[in-house]
């Protein structure tokens, strides 16, 4: 009934940034996902998830990044995720290290320096 | 036989009379005189002619006093006189030859009858004196004496009688001619209408006195001169000649002929006559005698009787019009009330056969493939168990609204009837007109009567000016329906049919839409989960009415949804929805509206108002206070007003109330009395919100309804102690409601933030879990409970589906993301369902701080 995922998307020159906010569970996470999906170009280098509105993840949002990971990947694009250390959602990310699937960084700009020097 | 008139004046009769007298007793003394023989005696005869004499002067003196019986008598003392003269003179003498003079008088001047009883008394009288007498031969003498006087008398009689015949020919016709013409004269001239003789040229023969007075032109001057040149207009002339001619050569004698014609006065003024005139034969000639009426008075006082005939029958036609209107006013009025068009129905059907006087009143509705279905009747037989729809064409209504004309059938047959109830009632006659809106058949109305009412067309006409409005009124109320119900759709689709299910948090809404409002108004409220386990509430009303007002709730209500998910502050949500309203609608839009935001695991609430009444707060035990603070402008007013956020303690238990105007407003009273009212029943209770919705709604909202609409929402956040144990859905969206329970139960405990954090992800993958087995379940719901005992908390989550293995890489991470926040995780698979235990302590520095017991 009430979708509590919120979903921004904004394109930075080649990189995708998708900014989550709410809580993904099992009510809104495919749908998030595959938003997100349709939102990266097969033009666009990279892709930023930021995290960092993100009040509450479970298995199935980190399902759907690990599936985010593996879509992107495939196409040889990046995907980065933004945490911020201590919060519940980094916390989770760890439990499952999903910094084996992508890096995961603590804030945008962090994580969008490292792709706008590669793309200077 | 005709009586004969009398020959003779009384006082002729009476004179003769006293001559005969005069003679009789000159005649005795004559012979008293003469010389005489001795048998006679002298001294009797004097004294009889003395008395003869006296008679005679007698009668003579009171010849003008005497009366006709008075004359018998005195004959018949004539006769006895005689009578002694006959007896004193003996028998010698030619006396009883006198008495022919009385018989022949009785002849002369009496009738047959009365002559012959004279005769008859001097028969009696002189017998008794032979029989005195007795002399020789009586009976011969006796024979002689009444004998002679009978015969002469009885020819005289004859005579007289023809004399009389004759006389009366003779002098009755002249006296008559004359008196008839002098009478015929007084008549002409003392007429009132004209009479004039014409000649066969048309020269005038005779003019009377009123033919003077109406023309102007007297008898001297019109007589001998033609009558066309005189007073007939000169157009009429032709005619005029044509007329009397035709008269003349008629074949009937007395030929008539009646006509009006126009006639010009001396003054050469016209008058309109009448005229009556017929061919007269006057002494072998042959005349035109013609009355001629002067009828302008008449033509006038027909124009003024016409004149008030007109006027009575306006009179009445504006009566009848009138009543007629009224009935039409009484139809209007039935659609103007804004109900239903089955309310609309039933008052129009009675009233079109009030107007119609009818017995029967039915209104048929078409439906889908032209088929017509009864939407209302009235009158006998009005009871009909659900008809058959009648399909165009079949039957009289069916036929009427086929032909999309008035139909007026007398003596139906029992097929023809629209259904048969009607067929008991003996239905004369029956009227269909078809209703007609924007040129498509939407019904037909058809009024029936029974013997001896027969409709006129005039009751047609009547009807059709009915039905008329009837398909004004039922089109409208089709319209006005069809937009209310789409209105009302809307709006009750935009109110949440279901409220959130909030563990701990007790929700009750209501809406009533107003009583006697046409339009749905723009009240709306929203109950919506906020990220973090808080929860939203919103109150609001849109200006407006109708489609407009709830587009625009939808918009408002789809817009703040979307600001609150992403976490705005309520101030930077009012913002949004202000600018939407600001930016995006016609100019003089606004709504109020107020959100709260309720956080139950921190205790506290948060609320922005823009321009709607103040929530009711009730903390346990104490007294409700509104929340006055945080007031600014509705939406809509100002591009960028001030928002202001206010919050205050919510504790456990405490009782929140929000509403619409509808509420507490009644017209002609202060709002503060309704918001007082509204404070003392929440006040009284009970706590429980869906009966408080009840109590408030019986006690605030006037039977029969409110004016305006109303919206209430009521929300209580219900104490939660150190165990719980709440039934889910099994649906993805029950996990926030679990999750908001779950942290509000541990920081009843005392967790930090961290434990709080992970022990909700952690039982969130358990209820993950049991709605994923519930998927091969049939959708049961499932359990949590939790259970705290000093710094160990246990959550059970229970399902009643099947156990999936967990799927690798997948959700096969929830498994070990519990063992990994959990200290102790035991899943119980059973046939039944999986029971999933969860064991942590916490360490949390502010243990116990919150925990006091409940």
């Amino acid at each position: 009934m009430t979708d509590l995922v919120g979903l921004e998307i904004e394109q930075r020159g080649e990189v995708i940034v998708a900014r989550v906010t709410g809580e993904l569970d099992i009510a809104g996470a495919s749908s998030t996902g595959e938003s997100i999906g349709e939102a990266v170009p097969t033009s666009a280098r990279a892709l930023v998830v930021d995290c960092t509105g993100l009040e509450f993840i479970d298995s199935s949002g980190i399902a759907m990044l690990f599936g985010l990971a593996r879509r992107l990947g495939s196409r040889r694009q990046e995907l980065r995720v933004v945490a911020r250390g201590g919060e519940p959602v980094s916390r989770v990310l760890e439990i499952v290290e999903f910094d084996r699937a992508a890096p995961v960084h603590e804030t945008l700009d962090e994580a969008l320096a490292g792709l706008s020097t590669d793309g200077g | 036989m005709r009586e004969l008139p009398e020959l003779f004046d009384v006082r002729v009769k009476a004179r003769s009379l006293a001559y005969l007298f005069v003679a009789g007793a000159g005649l005795g003394l004559l012979t008293l005189v003469l010389p005489h023989d001795d048998g006679i005696h002298d001294v009797q005869l004097w004294i009889l002619a003395g008395i003869a004499i006296a008679i005679a002067a007698l009668i003579y003196a009171q010849v003008d006093r005497v009366s006709e019986w008075q004359l018998h008598v005195l004959l018949a003392a004539g006769t006895t006189i005689l009578s002694f003269a006959n007896y004193y003179t003996g028998t010698s003498t030619l006396y009883p030859l006198l008495y022919t003079w009385t018989a022949l008088y009785a002849f002369y001047f009496f009738g047959l009858g009365p002559a012959l009883l004279h005769v008859g008394y001097i028969g009696l009288s002189y017998a008794v004196v032979l029989a005195i007498q007795d002399p020789a031969s009586p009976a011969i003498r006796w024979l002689l004496a009444v004998g002679t006087p009978l015969i002469a008398g009885l020819l005289i009689s004859r005579m007289l009688e023809t004399l009389r015949a004759e006389r009366l020919d003779s002098d009755d016709s002249a006296r008559a001619l004359r008196q008839n013409e002098a009478r015929t004269r007084l008549v002409l001239d003392s007429a009132p209408d004209a009479f004039v003789t014409l000649d066969r040229d048309g020269i005038i023969r005779s003019w009377n006195l009123a033919a003077e007075r109406m023309l102007g032109w007297s008898a001297a001057e019109a007589i001998g001169k033609p009558m066309h040149a005189l007073v007939i207009p000169p157009e009429f002339r032709d005619r005029h000649d044509q007329r009397r001619l035709a008269l003349m050569d008629s074949a009937e004698p007395f030929a008539t002929a009646h006509f009006d014609v126009d006639l010009e006065r001396r003054d050469s003024t016209r008058f309109p006559a009448e005229a009556t005139v017929s061919k007269v034969d006057v002494r072998g000639e042959i005349l035109v005698a013609g009355f001629i009426r002067d009828v302008t008075d008449r033509q006038r006082r027909q124009e003024e009787r016409e004149a008030l005939l007109r006027a009575q029958a306006a009179r009445a036609e504006a009566e009848r019009v009138a009543e007629m209107v009224s009935g039409m006013q009484l139809l209007v009025d039935a659609a103007l009330a804004h109900r239903t068009l089955g309310d609309i129905l039933s008052d129009l059907v009675a009233r079109v056969r009030g107007v119609l006087d009818a017995d029967t009143t039915a209104i048929y509705l078409t439906e889908e493939e032209d088929r017509l279905a009864l939407g209302a009747a009235s009158g006998g037989a009005a009871q009909i168990e659900d008809p058959e729809p009648i399909a165009f064409g079949h039957g009289f209504v069916g036929r009427v609204a086929e032909a999309r004309q008035p139909m007026l059938a007398q003596d139906p047959t029992p097929e023809e009837l629209p259904y048969p109830g009607l067929r008991e009632l003996e239905i004369d006659s029956l009227i269909g007109v078809p209703l007609l809106a924007e040129g498509e058949v939407t019904g037909v109305v058809v009024v029936c009567a029974a013997a001896p009412r027969h409709f006129t067309a005039e009751d047609m006409n009547l009807l059709r000016l009915a039905a008329d409005r009837v398909a004004l009124a039922i089109d409208h109320a089709r319209v006005y329906e069809r937009e209310h119900r789409i209105a009302e759709t809307l709006q009750r689709s935009l109110l949440p049919d279901r409220l959130p299910q909030l563990p701990g948090l007790a929700v009750a809404a209501r809406y009533r839409p107003a009583a006697a409002e046409a339009e749905v108004g723009g009240d709306w409220y929203d109950v919506l989960p906020i990220p973090g386990g808080g929860v939203g509430l919103v109150m609001g009303d849109v200006a407006g009415k109708g489609l407009a007002a709830a587009s625009m709730v939808g918009r408002l209500r789809s817009a703040l949804r979307a600001y609150a998910l992403e976490g705005h502050a309520p101030a930077r949500v009012l913002e949004q929805l202000n600018r939407l309203i600001w930016t995006e609608t016609d100019e003089g839009q606004m709504a109020t509206l107020i959100y709260v935001v309720i956080d139950p695991a921190e205790e506290e609430i948060r609320w922005v108002n823009a321009g709607h009444l103040p929530p009711l707060l009730l903390v346990d035990g104490g007294r409700p206070y509104f929340l006055e603070g945080g007031s600014s402008v509705p939406l809509g007013v100002l591009p960028f007003p001030d928002f202001e956020e206010v919050s205050a303690p919510m504790d456990p238990g405490a009782l929140i109330v929000l509403y619409t105007d509808g509420l507490v407003e009644r017209p002609g009273e202060h709002i503060d009395l309704g918001m007082d009212r509204l404070a003392g029943v929440v006040r009284e209770g009970p706590a429980e919100p869906q009966q408080l919705c009840d109590r408030l709604l019986a006690e605030l909202v006037p039977r029969g309804g409110a004016p305006d609409d109303v919206a209430l929402l009521t929300l209580r956040a219900v104490p939660i102690g150190d165990r719980f144990r709440v039934e889910f859905p099994a649906q993805p969206e029950a996990l926030s409601s679990m999750r908001g329970l779950l942290r509000r139960w541990l920081r009843h405990l005392g967790a930090t933030d961290q434990e709080v954090a992970e022990v909700v992800t952690g039982c969130g993958e358990a209820a993950t879990n049991a709605i994923e087995h519930a998927g091969a379940g049939g959708g049961a719901p499932f359990e949590v409970s939790g259970q705290a005992a000093d710094r160990e908390i246990e959550v059970t989550v229970r399902d009643f589906g099947a156990w999936r293995q967990p799927r690798e890489g997948d959700h096969g991470r929830g498994l070990s993301l519990m063992n990994a926040l959990m200290d102790t995780v035991e899943v119980l698979p059973t046939p039944e369902g999986t029971t999933v235990r969860l064991g942590r302590t916490l360490y949390g520095t502010d243990a116990n701080a919150n925990g006091g017991p409940e």
